[in-house]
Formats: C-alpha cells, structure tokens, sequence
C-alpha cells in the first residue's frame, strides 16, 4: 500500500518483460531454461528484498547462482551414493 | 433532583441546543436527557490573519479567547479559541470561517460529538452511569465502568427485525417479515395504508431500542417516507421525533487497490438502525462485534456497524488527544521526510514474505506472532511524533493501542479458558474479532495519506522491526534443527523430523519468545499442509496459498478458490467436500488413498449440473465492478450483465457486486428478475471453473504419486 519503491516481484517481472526478445530468440527447448532461471530467482525474493541493492537483479543473479550451485550439491551427492551402491 | 442509573446508548446534538443523551435505565426505562455543552475549535496561523479573524467572529454567537495549546509535532502553539454554546451550530461556523480564511490552522473543529463528550464526562458509549438529573437537564454525569472491562454488564436491548420477502432490486416485495422476540409475522405491504397504521402502531407498541432491517437503508426506509407522504399518514421511525431520518448517499470509493461502493444510509435518533445488508462486517462480527466497537471508539453503533475499522481507530486517536490535551489538527500535515535513493530503498518494505517451499509436507508447526504490529509499536514506542527518538514518553498511537491489544489477548484467554459449546464463546470470539479489525488498521493507518496522525517513516519503522522480528525466528528456528518451509508476514511453518505433537514445539515457541520479546501462539500442527506452485510456472512457489488438515482433522486453507468471493457456491462447495474427503488422510504419503473417492466425487457433481440438478443460485457469479460502465474498453463479464440491467433502469456505480450466470450466448444478470430457462446455462464453462479449483487441490496430491497414478 503506498510503496514508492516498485518490490522486487514488480522488478524480475519487468526485467523478464525487457529480456523478451532475448528468450523469443531462444530455442523452445532453452526458454524452458531460461524460464527456470527466473523461477530460481523468485524463490529468494524475500532474500533479495532485503539484500537493499539499488542493482537488485545483480543480487536476483545471485539467487539463480544459489539454485543452480544448489542443484549441482544434490546431484554430487546423489552420484556419491549410487557409486556406494555399485561398489 | 432526580438519580437514574443506566446505559448510554445515543448521544447526538439536540437541535434546540446542547446534546440528547439517551439512557436505558435499570428498570427498563427508555430516558431523552439534555445536556449544556459548549464546544471550542481552534485557529492558528500568523497573527495578522488571526487577528482579522478575530474581527470577523465578534459579532458572532461566540466567546473568543487566547490560549497556549498543544500540537502533537510543533509542540505549543499560540491559538485563538473559539467557543460555541451548541454543538449543533459548529459545523456551518467552520464551515463559513474556513471559506473565509483557508490558510489558517484548524484544530478540533471536525471531531465527532459523542467523543467530544466521552472525554469531557468520562462516560462511555453502552457503559453504565449514573446521572443526576433537573427535569430531563442532566445536572452531573459519573461513569460506573470502563469500555475496558472484558465482560461488561449486557444490554437489555428491544431488537425488532423487519425484512421484505425478497430482494426489492429483483422484485416487488409483497410482505415484511417482522420478528420481535419468539413473535414472527408478516404484513402485507399492500394497501399501503393500512399497512402504515399496522407498522407504526407495532413501531409504538413495541418501541425497539434497535431495528435490524435487510435493505432498510436502500429500500425500506426511503420506502416509508414515500408511502407516507402518499397515504398522509404521519410516520417517524425515529424515537426522538423531533428528528427526521437521517440519510446519506451512496457513494464509490478508492481504498486498499480497489473501488469500493457503500449504499445510501438511514441513521435513526434515539434508537439504533442497522441494515445487515449494507453493514460492512456484519457477517464477520454482527451485532455484538458493532457494539464492541462502539464501546471501544466512543463512535455510535450505527457509524460502527456501517464505517471500515479505520474510522474507528482514527476516532480513539482523537480520544486519545483530547484526554491529553493535545489538538486534533482537522487536515493533516506531516509530509514524507527528504530521503536519498539509498535510504528510500532500505526504507520502503513491507513485511517480510518467505517463499515457501512448494508441495505437501507432513507434520508441519504454524506458530503466529499475535497482533504483531500492535505489539511492535506498544512494545518499541512507535509513533508519528516518537519515530527516530529514543527515552521519550508513550506516543499517542502506543497509548491508543495498549489498552485495545491488552483487551484482545484478555478476551482471547477467556476464550481459551471456555469449554466452546459455552453459550458466551460465540459473543466473545465476535467481540475479539470486531478488537482485531481495530488493531489491524491501525498500522495502515500510521501511514495512510489522509490519517490525522500519520507520518510514513512510523509505518516503515514497524515493517522494519517486524522483517528484523523474523528473521530473529528464523534463526531461532533453524538453531534448534527446525526447517523454516515458509514465512509470511506474521507467521512461521516449521517442520523437524519426529515432532507431531504440540507440545514438541513449546521449547522453540519459548525461545523465540525470549528473543523477540512479542508473543507467540502456535495456531496448529498440521498432519498434512501443501503450499502451492504458481499456475503459469509449476516451478515458481505462491506465497500465502495453501490448505491443510490440523492434527484433529480441521481444515485451514488461504489463497484457494474456496476463499475467493468470485466463486460460484457450487464450486466451493465441492473444493470444500474434496478437502474434506483429503483431511482423513494422516500424512502425505496416505493421500494418494483418498485420490479416487475425491474424484468420484467429482464426477458425480459433474453429472448433477448436466443433468439440471443444481440450483441456478448456486452458479452465480459475483463480480466487482472496478470502473464506471463506459470505461470499459472490452468489458468483462461483469459489465456485460451490469449493462443489461442498466437497460432495464438500474443505477449502476463502480464498486458494486454485479451477480450473473454464464449462459450459452453469454452472461445473464441474476437481478433481471426473469426465470432463466435452465437449458441456456453454460455447462461447459462451469466445467471449466470446477476443473480449475479441483487442479489447485489436486496437483499437490498427485505430484506424490507415482507417474502411472498421476495420469488419473
């Protein structure tokens, strides 16, 4: 009610409405991706909100890193135990 | 002299001067008392000005003095204090002199009467007191309780209810239904005469301290005038009939996002009337809830019953200011501070919203911070004129504000307390509801453009400590092991293996407690609770949106079809069976087992609406319109079926409720008041809606089957 300042959700929107002809270029297969890096990033809004960044999508980019650095944490892990299980 | 002891139920100015009080006495007398009351405003401004305006109010009916009075943020102020000797005749000298002289200062010149004299008397509005009287001239006044009490003496109220036997915006009504104790019956409306003779003769016999109407404001009363002045036949509802009805007009407005339309009102002098269909909560509170508020605001039951919580908490503001003595500016002043970029973006939040993480979790704890921001701004001394100080005295929202949430938590405890099949619970639990609207807006309020005593750096400062408040839970939470599945605002989903029962999260509700130093109370453990996926990406998690089943098999769902006003009772009605049948599952995994008769169940409801078997009223759409008909480019369904009333002579305003039903060609407005042959209903639409709100209970469910079960 009242804000000045746009949120963080107003912000990614309109970042992704910018980088349209970007994704429209993407193969289909790709925007899919492209569009998970966002999903990424909307998980932590809460996060970046607070981060106080006048750059926030800097911050949103972190977040996708976070995801991704995430993904790849429960995959080793994943690999670790399926090597366990073949030895 | 004479002594009487009763409630205070009506206070309004008397047009011969002074004001009317109205008491209900101890053996059931119904008492018109008057009262001498002189009231003063303020000016302040340049001293040139002021003394012009003193030249231009000399000749009038008004005592003129100096005075050093109290503004809340400049601190003492040289006014000129304008004394009337009634209260009635205040509203056209403001009125003329703020014409006159617009750059002047005003101070309390727009503050409702019953406040002026709760704070002068210190009697309250439906508390007891005892007067001394001289004829109907009350000679001295003494209060004998507090709108604090949390069990105040009940009223010995005469409640007549009248209603028509339909919704005169569809059709003619025939009859009113009268209801005064165990008695029921109806009268016919026609030949208006007699029935005139019957209602005002029942209206004198019956004299009811408070008349509970369905369309009294919008019909029966403009009704009653007309007929009157038709038949020649005298008719004042009011019990003072030296008064007239008073009325106001419809009117839109803008508030929270949205247009809001409020009907036209028929106030009533000496007793109450409340229309249940134009009182805004009157569903969530009723009549108990209105009186609670009134109570507390010094604002008369029927404002109450009728104006948004805001109304009332401004009004206690301004009680609060005059028992201190400081001045109720009449336009407000306080502007944004100049910030920096930076400082602004640190600045502008609101609360903190944790994303939560999306599918169905089993044994999940729901722990809320109670009346959160209340609290903050009690505990921490915020307020417009107190923000960015630190050791300076109670500001005046936290004075507001300390006796309201203190009267909630004890009416909550009682609550606690009381076996629920107790006769009280449902009063008080209305009561506590009608104290947690006040509180709830009160925050809004802090930062709401028009409040008097506003200043949006306060607001900022309570969503601040509230965002700092929470993450303090959080780390508490996480400290002892605890996954945090979701945070919004106010409230904590917690979940750590091999904890089911509520007792098994008292150590991490006493820890936060000692860290934040708010209260805390666990609203439930949750066998089963599924946070929901946004429906355009299945990967982005929705705040806010989700339902589960609480240890004893009680629902809790937000966000969902079944909690949005423009759901058809059809369709909420199987969400609502679906969830039922889901809630005998005791953790996720059992689900699954109850998929098949959730979608039987479906099917079967299918099968009733193709085979005409449901009521059209239960496939009427309700929805808002948000603009005036013309500004509709492409208009949506709801403009469409406004428009086919406005071709029938309705009055349409933005803000109003347009009911309709899909057809084959379209939409068909409900209020037409022409049967809808029920072959035209749009089935297939209807369909749709229902496949749409069983999608949002359903998914969550099948994303834990297996991939051959899902396909279902």
């Amino acid at each position: 009610m009242g804000r000045t300042v746009i949120t963080i959700t107003q912000q990614l929107t309109e970042t992704e409405g910018m980088l349209s002809p970007f994704r429209r270029t993407l193969r289909r297969s790709d925007q899919y991706i492209f569009d998970g890096l966002f999903a990424a990033a909307r998980r932590h809004i809460a996060a970046i909100g607070q981060a106080e960044s006048l750059l926030p999508f800097e911050t949103a980019l972190l977040a996708m890193l976070l995801e991704q650095a995430k993904e790849i944490a429960v995959l080793r892990q994943e690999l670790e135990q399926l090597k366990i299980k073949r030895e | 002299m004479n002594e009487q002891t009763g409630w205070l139920v009506d206070v309004y100015a008397a047009s011969e001067g002074g004001i009317v009080l109205w008491l209900l006495t101890e053996d059931d007398q119904r008492l018109h008392l008057r009262i001498k009351f002189p009231v003063t405003f303020y000016a302040a401004g340049e001293f040139a000005l002021l003394r012009q305006a003193w030249i231009y109010l000399k000749g009038k009916d008004v005592k003129l003095a100096r005075a050093t009075r109290h503004d809340l943020f400049l601190g003492e102020r040289e006014v000129m204090a304008i004394t009337l000797p009634h209260p009635s005749l205040l509203p056209a000298l403001f009125a003329d002199l703020s014409r006159q002289f617009p750059s002047l200062d005003y101070y309390d010149a727009d503050i409702p009467l019953s406040l002026r004299f709760i704070a002068q008397t210190g009697a309250n509005l439906l508390g007891k007191c005892r007067v001394l009287l001289d004829g109907e001239m009350v000679q001295s006044i003494q209060p004998l309780d507090s709108p604090w009490e949390v069990e105040p003496a009940p009223l010995p109220l005469r409640i007549l209810t009248l209603r028509p036997d339909v919704n005169p915006a569809i059709r003619k009504p025939k009859h009113l239904h009268v209801e005064y104790k165990q008695k029921k019956y109806s009268l016919p409306l026609e030949p208006t005469r007699p029935f005139l003779i019957s209602l005002k003769s029942d209206l004198g016999r019956l004299d009811p301290d408070l008349i509970i109407t369905d369309f009294g404001d919008t019909w029966l009363f403009p009704q009653l005038e007309e007929w009157s002045k038709e038949c020649g036949i005298e008719f004042n509802p009011n019990r003072d009939e030296s008064k007239e009805v008073l009325k106001r007009r419809a009117d839109s407005y803008f508030a929270y996002g949205q247009v809001v339309y409020r009907g036209a009102q028929a106030h009533l002098f000496g007793r109450w009337h409340i229309d249940r269909k134009n009182a805004m909560s009157w569903n969530e509170y009723g009549l108990e809830g209105a009186m609670e508020q009134a109570r507390v605001t010094g604002i008369g039951v029927q404002e109450m019953a009728r104006k948004s919580p805001g109304a009332g908490i401004t009004a206690m503001q301004m009680g609060t200011a005059l028992r201190n003595g400081i001045m109720v500016p009449v336009q407000k002043q306080q502007v944004e501070g100049a910030k920096t970029l930076i400082e602004l973006i640190r600045a502008d939040h609101g609360g903190l919203i944790y994303q939560p993480l999306i599918g169905v979790h089993g044994h999940v704890a729901q722990i809320d911070f109670s009346s959160m921001y209340p609290a903050i701004m009690v505990k921490h001394n915020i307020s417009p004129e107190t923000v960015g100080m630190i050791d300076v005295p109670e500001g005046l929202i936290p004075k507001t504000l300390r006796p309201l949430v203190e009267k909630r938590l004890a009416l909550k405890n009682l609550l606690l307390e009381l076996d629920p099949r107790d006769c009280r619970a449902e009063v008080l639990r209305a009561r506590a509801a009608a104290l947690k609207w006040l509180l709830v807006v009160c925050f809004g309020y802090l930062g709401y453009k028009n409040a008097r005593f506003g200043k949006i750096e306060s607001h900022e400062a309570v969503t601040a400590m509230s965002r700092e408040l929470m993450l303090q839970a959080k780390e508490v939470a996480e400290d002892l092991g605890f996954t945090v599945l979701h945070m919004y605002v106010d409230c904590l989903f917690v979940q750590q293996e091999g904890l089911e029962c509520p007792a098994d999260f008292t150590p991490l509700m006493e820890s936060i407690v000692e860290k934040t130093g708010i209260p805390i109370a666990l609203e439930g453990v949750f066998k089963w609770v599924a946070f929901l996926a946004s429906k355009r990406d299945k990967r982005v998690p929705v705040p806010n949106q989700y339902f589960g089943a609480f240890l004893d098999g009680t629902l809790k769902y937000r966000g969902i079809e079944l909690r949005r006003r423009d759901t058809t009772a059809w369709v909420r009605k199987i969400q609502l069976a679906v969830l039922n049948i889901l809630s005998r599952a005791n953790s996720p995994e059992e689900l699954m087992d109850y998929l098949p008769p959730a979608l039987a169940y479906i099917e079967s409801k299918k099968r009733d609406l193709r085979a005409d078997r449901v009521p059209l009223e239960e496939l009427i759409v309700r929805q808002k319109l948000s603009r005036v008909l013309d500004g509709y480019k492409s208009p949506s369904p709801a403009a469409r079926a406004a428009r086919q009333l406005q071709s029938i002579g309705r009055e349409i305003a933005p803000g109003q409720s347009i009911e309709f039903l899909f057809t084959r060609s379209g939409v068909h407005a409900w209020e037409l008041g022409e049967t809808l042959d029920v072959r035209r209903v749009d089935i297939q639409r209807y369909c749709v809606l229902l496949d749409r709100a069983m999608q949002t209970v359903l998914d969550p469910c099948k994303a834990l089957c297996s991939p051959v079960q899902a396909l279902l």
